[in-house]
């Protein structure tokens, strides 16, 4: 049976999609089956940052509605054959799928993939509800701002409430120079106020920028993010990695920068 | 140079999980502890600086250092 992990954060922007796309892509790289699903309804995006919108034929509404067959809507990825996406809708209305059809869909799949990524919309409305409905693990994703970390909480809160107590985080673009001057919360700060364990951290990188903008995966690649990713991916798997201390000007990363000049 | 800013974040993000944890209004989780305060200093030696209640998710933590002067 496969485990499902909804990627979650209550705050849009802080970077959801982009994660639910390199962690499907990682585990792929690592030889897992694995699915990725867009429950964002109306706001299709993770197509795009995968670089698969132009296959898209079918989409979640489509299954649910029965217009075509689950088998007929998943897209292979055009680098890994065991990772697929199931695409959202861009058109439809946010109430066209339940919570219930969301978890029938899910344990349909369960049998099949490893893993069932479901990138969930931001918000707690009917799309919250949808994406955590059939998920037995989240991964909360937060950058480390006031905003962003306060929309964390009350994701995990609601969370809890459900009896998803698995929950691990992802703190996104921390600006290490910012956290080095004080003028950036550290990876302790987050943690310390989120009380949940962390399964990563992503410094602030354009060649995140630069990936998307090409729809093409960091993971994988020789870069900050794209080690962070890994890690993240081997982390899930169930390696034990330390997560680099990204607080002192003598870390690993700043090193990695002063050697490439960047500093 | 200004001041670093992550303790205005540090502090702001505070009062707001207070407030959200406890569905009311950072005035009234000021209020609350003010409260525990004076309740607690009533039966305990205690000073205002030495005092302090964090409310998490799922619990609620009264932290004293008195012992310490």
């Amino acid at each position: 049976m496969g485990e499902v992990i909804v990627i979650t954060s209550g705050k849009g922007g802080v970077g959801k999609t982009t994660t639910t796309a390199n962690i499907g892509i990682g585990l792929a790289q690592a030889g897992k089956k694995v699915i990725v699903i867009d429950t964002d309804l109306g706001l299709r995006n993770l197509d795009v940052v995968m670089g698969l919108e132009n296959k898209i034929v079918y989409n979640l509404v489509d299954v649910i509605e029965g217009n075509c067959r689950l088998r007929q809507a998943l897209i292979r990825d055009k680098r890994f054959a065991e990772l697929y996406l199931l695409p959202s809708a861009q058109t439809r209305d946010k109430s066209a799928v339940s919570p219930g059809q969301m978890q029938k869909l899910i344990s349909e799949l369960e049998t099949e993939f490893d893993y069932i990524l479901l990138d969930c919309p931001a918000g707690i409305e009917q799309g919250f509800e949808n994406a955590v409905a059939g998920a037995e693990r989240a991964i909360i994703v937060t950058t480390p701002e006031v905003s962003a970390i306060r929309d964390a909480d009350r994701i995990i809160g609601l969370l809890e409430t459900k009896g998803i107590k698995k929950n691990s985080l992802i703190i996104n673009r921390l600006r290490i120079e910012m956290v080095q001057k004080g003028d950036m919360m550290t990876v302790e700060d987050v943690t310390e106020i989120l009380a949940i364990p962390l399964l990563g951290v992503i410094p602030d990188d354009e060649q995140v920028v630069i990936a998307t903008n090409q729809g093409e995966p960091i993971v994988g690649t020789d870069s900050l993010s794209g080690h962070a990713y890994d890690h993240i991916c081997r982390r899930i798997l169930g390696e034990e990695i330390p997560i680099p201390d990204f607080s002192h000007s003598d870390s690993f990363f700043s090193r990695v920068r002063r050697l490439f000049g960047k500093n | 140079m200004s001041a670093p800013s992550v303790h205005i974040a540090k502090d702001r993000l505070h009062h707001l999980l207070m407030a959200d944890r406890m569905k009311c209004t950072p005035d009234m989780a000021e209020k609350l502890s003010r409260d525990m305060y004076h309740t607690i200093a009533k039966y305990i030696e205690i000073r205002p600086e030495n005092f302090q209640l964090k409310i998490t998710r799922s619990d609620i933590h009264i932290k004293y250092t008195g012992e310490n002067y």
